[in-house]
């Protein structure tokens, strides 16, 4: 008897092996981290018994509450800024007469393929030569520097992809310059903001290299609270911490789920 | 063009200037000129806290010693497994969805797109609970009697392959599955109605159609990669220091040495310049190639 697997068939159901392979991979160890935040034991060993006690320590641990804190704070602030700045460079560079385009164009690509350490020491080494101090404020400036190249390429890509003859549409019945803008560009420019945002906090609370580099000491943030603490051995919270940091990320995801069907 | 549209031509670029004027400074002031400091300290005289405004080149000479150069080579080679693993691994998962029905293909993306959304730093921390000595995968393996004693894989430059693929794996699937899902794939089933066998369809159709994406994906994966501090910090072992370590060392650590960080930093970031020159001329002349065979 011949056996029945062309080569097609044969090809897909490797790839579904690789497919279901890669997903156990992707997500074993974050199970298991969760898993192991209800764990009864001070070291990661073998399952003990079911505990909350150290969601409850992780609760009154003020550490962890102000890098939660600084963390949000930045966050938010460098996803307003580098939106904004992403907003107004995005439309500078759609009139592509522009005698600057291609330079800052440029400009605006060189750091997306340059690795994160090299502009983390080079901010130090600026804030040092001009004497400031590390602490929110530098770490600010660097979450806003590594943030605009994204939210303008996300947001130029939107304007691109947008039907332009609403916009012409829009002047042909006599709206004024300002009322085209702002009842017809900018509702259509507002799916790439979100997005720009959204990649922007995501960013900001991800990084460690470069807040590594311009925080000083004080001022920390979740993932430079969570690396001091792995490094220094003091590990029973950061197993619960980091299930609320997952719980967190879901939660973002569904929310940007539905702002993105709201506004579409 | 009439004094008109050349005036309305002049106001547009003025405007554009204007606008893109805030980014312009910001990136100036944060960016540019940090290199140019970077290039500064280069040639300084170290100090164990900070740097003394003297010049000196022992940096450059310390740059060419065997340690430093060993740890560049180390993370050259990290960096080619790790995009070679996620290329292997990747292009099969990405056109794997890409080739799913409309219906499963968002959950399927969304399924990799999750543990990428997950902070770094939790990723890594759950490779250490997962590989370590008395770790999960350990306890198992023992428990069903794979293995009667512990292996060591946590602080191994395979953990640190590990993980590096981990963390990089989507930056390659996501790129490769949005230049597979536009191709058309019904070219495929002309290439076999014209006699092609599937595997010649697949490296004459499919594989060049794709070329765009493997790019794209190699840049996002390579060029991070070459820089790792983190994971091979917390994976890895003091005996592979890579590039990414030493600099961070010799900024942070005290005896601290800048001018040597910031000597290390411009031959890597020389080192990346070059690469993607190269790269993209690459690219350039086999798409030229391309777009000539089909004129």
């Amino acid at each position: 008897m011949k056996l029945n697997l062309s080569p097609a068939k044969l090809y897909k159901s490797l790839n579904l092996t690789i497919f279901t392979a890669v997903i156990v991979f992707l997500y074993i160890p974050i199970l298991i981290l969760v898993i192991f935040s209800f764990n009864d034991a001070k070291i990661i060993t073998s399952w003990k018994g079911f505990t909350f006690k150290y969601y409850q320590l992780l609760l009154q641990n003020t550490d962890i509450k102000y890098a939660f804190q600084n963390t949000i704070l930045i966050a938010v602030l460098s996803t307003l800024l580098s939106t904004v700045l992403g907003v107004l460079t995005a439309l500078g560079l759609e009139n592509k007469a522009f005698k600057g385009r291609k330079g800052i164009q440029l400009l605006i690509y060189i750091p997306l393929v340059i690795p994160d350490i090299l502009m983390g020491v080079s901010l130090a080494l600026l804030f040092n030569f001009v004497r400031i101090n590390t602490g929110m404020f530098t770490v600010l400036i660097a979450h806003i520097t590594f943030c605009i190249s994204y939210t303008i390429i996300v947001i130029q890509s939107r304007l691109e992809g947008f039907d332009h003859s609403l916009v012409e549409a829009a002047m042909d019945l006599g709206a004024k310059p300002a009322q085209v803008f702002w009842k017809v560009k900018f509702p259509l420019m507002m799916p790439g903001i979100v997005a720009a945002a959204l990649l922007a906090f995501t960013l900001s609370i991800d990084d460690f290299i470069i807040t590594f580099f311009t925080s000083g000491r004080g001022f920390d943030t979740l993932p430079i609270y969570v690396e001091g603490t792995i490094r220094r051995g003091a590990i029973t919270t950061i197993n619960s911490l980091s299930t609320l940091m997952i719980t967190f990320t879901l939660f973002l995801v569904v929310v940007s789920k539905r702002i993105r069907k709201i506004i579409l | 063009m009439n004094d008109l549209e050349l005036k309305a031509a002049a106001r547009r670029n003025r405007n554009s200037w204007i606008l893109t004027a805030p980014a312009l400074l910001w990136l100036t002031v944060f960016f540019l000129i940090p290199y140019l400091i970077v290039v500064v300290y280069s040639f300084l005289t170290p100090d164990i806290y900070e740097v003394k405004f003297r010049l000196s080149l022992t940096s450059y000479l310390d740059v060419v010693s065997s340690a430093y150069l060993r740890s560049l080579f180390l993370a050259f080679k990290l960096a080619f497994q790790t995009t070679a693993i996620c290329l292997l691994i990747g292009y099969p998962v990405a056109y794997f969805i890409a080739r799913s029905s409309e219906k499963i293909k968002n959950t399927l993306l969304i399924l990799i797109i999750i543990p990428f959304w997950t902070n770094l730093i939790i990723r890594i921390f759950s490779w250490r609970i997962f590989l370590s000595y008395n770790g999960v995968l350990n306890d198992t393996l023992m428990r069903i009697g794979l293995i009667s004693s512990p292996l060591e894989i946590m602080r191994t430059d395979l953990a640190v392959i590990l993980v590096m693929v981990y963390v990089y794996l989507p930056y390659m699937i996501l790129p490769l599955y949005s230049v597979l899902e536009k191709i058309d794939f019904t070219l495929l089933q002309a290439a076999m109605d014209l006699g092609a066998n599937e595997a010649k369809a697949y490296f004459k159709v499919t594989l060049p159609l794709s070329a765009e994406g493997i790019f794209a994906g190699s840049i996002l994966v390579f060029i991070p990669a070459l820089g790792a501090y983190l994971i091979p910090q917390l994976v890895g072992n003091q005996q592979s220091l890579y590039i990414g370590q030493i600099i961070t060392y010799k900024i942070k650590n005290i005896p601290r040495n800048w001018p040597l960080a910031s000597a290390l930093s411009l031959v890597l970031l020389f080192l990346v310049a070059l690469l993607l020159v190269l790269m993209f001329t690459a690219y350039k002349r086999r798409k030229d190639k391309l777009k000539g065979l089909v004129a």
